[in-house]
C-alpha cells in the first residue's frame, strides 16, 4: 500500500498544478485556484488544533493577519523580498502563538475558545487603531512578490503569476500535515484528545503537547496570510473578519475532521460556490453559516459520515 | 475629568454589561453551553425592536417586549435543533454550530434590514437629568432598574423555587437529575430561551445609546465573556458585581487612558485573572 501511496500522491500533486490551465486558464479560474490554495493553507493551521487537539481555536485569524501584516509592512516600508518577508511572517506568528499558547496553557474547552476569540477581537481593535499597522486604512501598495534564487524564480503579481507559489505552499503544507500525523507529536496530540488518562499514564505531558501543536500551527496560517497580502496587494484589519474564521471551521468540518485532504476539498467547495454560484455577499454568508451549522447538527462527521452511513445501509 | 460623572458612567455601562451577560451566565452555569451567536442575538434584538417601531409603528415600550418574545421563540427553535448535541454534551461541535448560527444571522439581518446604520430611538434617551455639570438620562435609570430587578428575580427563582432547584440539579449532574425523573432536555430549552430573551431585553435597553448596524455584536460578546468569567461561571450575584466592576473600569480607562482600546484593556484584565486563577474558572470537571 505504502509503495503505491507515494507515487500516487506525487501524480496527484503534479496534476493539481495543471488544474487552472486545464480548466481553461481564464483569469477567474486562476483567481479561484490561487484563492483556494491560500485559504486552504490558512484552514490547515486551524485544522491542526481542531482535528488533532480537539479544541476550537478561534484565534487563528491572528496568525493569518500577522503573516499578511508582516509581509506588507516589510515589503512596503523596508523593501524586503519574498523570502525575507516569509521568514518574518513565520517568526512573528511563532512569537504571537507562544504568547497566546502560554496564556491559554491551562484553559480547556470553551474557556480556551473564548480566550482565543477574545484575543482575535482585541488584535483586530489594535490593528484598526494603531497607526504603525496602518490603522483603519490598512497597508496599501504591496509590491509584486519577489521570490528568486540566484536571479531565477518568480517576480509576480496577479493570480496567474502567484499560482505556482500558492500551489507549492499548499503542497508543502500537505506534506507537513502528513508528516505531523505520523510524528510523535501528532500521535501524542490525538492520545491527549481521545484518552487523556492513558496519555498521562504513558508519560505524555499534555500541556507541552498542546503548547507545541498550537505553536506549530501558527506559521501555517501565517504563510497563507503572507501570500494573501501579495495576492490582494493590500492588507487591512478585515483579515480579522469572522468570514475567515467561519471559512476555516467550515472547510475543516464539511468533509470530515482528521482527513488529510479534508480542509482542501472543503475550501474548494466553498470558494467554488462563492466564485461561480454566488448569491451576493450577504447571501453567501447565509449559505456558509447554514452549511456550518447544518453539517454539525445533521452529520457531525461531515460528508464522509454520510458516505459511511450509506455504505452501512447498503445504499451504495 | 469629573470623577463623579465617570463613576455614574461606569454604573450605567456596568448595568448594561450585566444585563447583556445574564443570559449567558445562566446558560453556561446550567448547560455548560457557550453561545457564540450571543452578539448576533443582541444585534437581532435591537433590529427587531427597531423594525417593530419603524414598520409596525408601535412605540418603544411595546417594541422591546415584541423583540424579547420573538427572540424567545427563536431560542426554542435553535435549542430544538441543537438538543441532540446538547444531550451528548458535544461541546466542541456546539460551539462551532453557534458560530455558524451567528454568521447566518449576520448575513440574514443584512439582507432583511439593509447595511445602513439605523437609529433605534428610545424616548427616554433624550430625557436628561442634570445636577450641576453631572448628567445622565432616564434611559440609564430604566436600564439600571431593569437590571437590578431581573437579577433579583433570577436569584429568587434559582434559589427559592422548585423551578430553580430543577435548573440547579441539571447543572450539577444532568444524568443523575434524569434518573430522578427530571426532564433535562426541557430545562436546557428553558435556559436557552431565557438567554435569548434576556439578551433581547439587554439590546432593547442598551442599543438606543448609539446607531445600530447589522455588524454589531462582537464587542458585546467579549465584554459578556469578561463579566461571566470574572463573576464566576454560573454565579448570578457574581456577574452583577463583575458587570458593575467592568463598567467602572472601562469608564475610568476610557477617560484616563484611551477610549479606543477599552475592549483590549478589558481583555488584558481577563487574561490577568485567567493566569492568576485558572482553576475554578474552567470546566467543572
Amino acid at each position: 500500500m505504502k509503495n503505491v501511496a507515494t507515487p500516487a500522491a506525487l501524480i496527484l500533486a503534479a496534476f493539481a498544478y495543471f488544474v487552472p490551465s486545464v480548466a481553461g486558464g481564464a483569469p477567474v479560474i486562476y483567481a479561484a485556484c490561487t484563492s483556494i490554495a491560500i485559504l486552504a493553507v490558512m484552514a490547515y493551521g486551524a485544522d491542526l488544533i481542531l482535528s488533532y487537539l480537539g479544541e476550537v481555536s478561534l484565534g487563528h485569524t491572528i496568525f493569518w493577519a500577522a503573516g499578511g501584516y508582516a509581509a506588507s509592512l516589510l515589503a512596503v516600508n523596508a523593501g524586503w523580498n519574498g523570502w525575507q518577508t516569509a521568514g518574518a511572517a513565520i517568526v512573528v506568528s511563532l512569537v504571537l502563538a507562544a504568547a497566546l499558547g502560554l496564556a491559554t496553557l491551562r484553559t480547556r474547552e470553551f474557556v480556551f475558545s473564548l480566550v482565543t476569540y477574545a484575543a482575535a477581537v482585541v488584535a483586530m481593535e489594535i490593528a484598526f487603531n494603531w497607526p504603525f499597522l496602518g490603522g483603519s486604512d490598512g497597508v496599501v501598495g504591496v509590491p509584486p512578490l519577489e521570490l528568486t534564487i540566484f536571479g531565477k524564480g518568480i517576480t509576480g503579481a496577479g493570480d496567474a503569476a502567484l499560482w505556482p507559489v500558492a500551489w507549492a505552499l499548499l503542497m508543502l503544507t500537505l506534506l507537513f500535515i502528513q508528516r505531523f500525523r505520523q510524528s510523535r507529536l501528532g500521535t501524542s496530540a490525538l492520545m491527549v484528545q481521545m484518552n487523556p488518562d492513558l496519555a498521562q499514564a504513558l508519560g505524555v505531558d499534555a500541556r507541552a503537547v498542546r503548547f507545541l501543536v498550537f505553536v506549530a500551527s501558527a506559521p501555517i496560517s501565517a504563510l497563507a496570510g503572507w501570500l494573501y497580502a501579495y495576492q490582494r496587494a493590500y492588507v487591512g484589519s478585515d483579515m480579522f473578519e469572522s468570514y475567515f474564521l467561519v471559512l476555516m471551521l467550515t472547510a475543516i468540518v464539511i468533509v470530515g475532521r482528521r482527513l488529510l485532504l479534508g480542509p482542501l476539498i472543503g475550501t474548494a467547495l466553498i470558494i467554488v460556490q462563492q466564485t461561480f454560484f454566488s448569491i451576493g455577499g450577504d447571501g453567501d454568508k447565509i449559505v456558509l453559516g447554514t452549511v456550518l451549522a447544518a453539517i454539525l447538527l445533521l452529520w457531525p462527521r461531515g460528508l464522509v459520515g454520510i458516505w459511511t452511513v450509506m455504505v452501512r445501509h447498503r445504499m451504495i | 475629568m469629573n470623577l463623579v460623572q465617570q463613576l455614574i458612567n461606569g454604573l450605567v455601562l456596568g448595568s448594561g454589561y450585566a444585563l447583556i451577560a445574564i443570559g449567558w451566565t445562566v446558560l453556561l452555569g446550567a448547560a455548560r453551553l457557550v453561545n457564540f451567536a450571543h452578539g448576533q442575538l443582541y444585534m437581532l434584538g435591537a433590529f427587531l425592536a427597531w423594525a417593530a417601531m419603524s414598520q409596525l409603528g408601535v412605540n418603544y415600550f411595546v417594541a422591546v417586549p415584541i423583540a424579547v418574545l420573538v427572540l424567545g421563540l427563536l431560542g426554542i427553535l435553535l435549542q430544538g435543533m441543537m438538543l441532540r448535541l446538547v444531550m451528548q454534551q458535544n461541546l466542541t461541535s456546539l460551539m462551532i454550530v453557534t458560530l455558524g448560527f451567528g454568521y447566518l444571522f449576520q448575513g440574514g439581518a443584512a439582507r432583511i434590514f439593509g447595511g445602513n446604520p439605523e437609529r433605534f430611538i428610545s424616548p427616554l434617551q433624550s430625557a436628561e437629568i442634570r445636577f450641576g455639570d453631572i448628567w445622565f438620562t432616564w434611559q440609564d435609570v430604566l436600564t439600571l432598574l431593569c437590571t437590578l430587578l431581573l437579577f433579583g428575580l433570577l436569584w429568587l427563582v434559582l434559589n427559592r423555587t422548585r423551578l430553580g432547584a430543577l435548573v440547579r440539579s441539571v447543572a450539577e449532574d444532568p444524568k443523575l437529575a434524569q434518573l430522578f425523573g427530571i426532564n433535562a432536555a426541557l430545562v436546557y430549552v428553558g435556559v436557552f430561551v431565557f438567554e435569548c430573551a434576556a439578551v433581547a431585553l439587554g439590546a432593547g435597553l442598551v442599543a438606543p445609546r448609539s446607531p445600530i448596524l447589522t455588524s454589531i455584536g462582537f464587542d458585546e460578546v467579549i465584554l459578556t465573556f469578561v463579566v461571566v468569567v470574572l463573576g464566576g461561571i454560573g454565579s448570578v450575584g457574581g456577574s452583577l458585581l463583575a458587570g458593575f466592576g467592568l463598567g467602572l473600569f472601562t469608564a475610568l480607562f476610557g477617560a484616563l487612558v484611551s477610549p479606543a482600546y477599552t475592549t483590549a484593556a478589558a481583555f488584558a484584565l481577563l487574561l490577568g485573572v485567567l493566569v492568576a486563577r485558572p482553576h475554578g474558572l474552567g470546566a467543572r470537571r
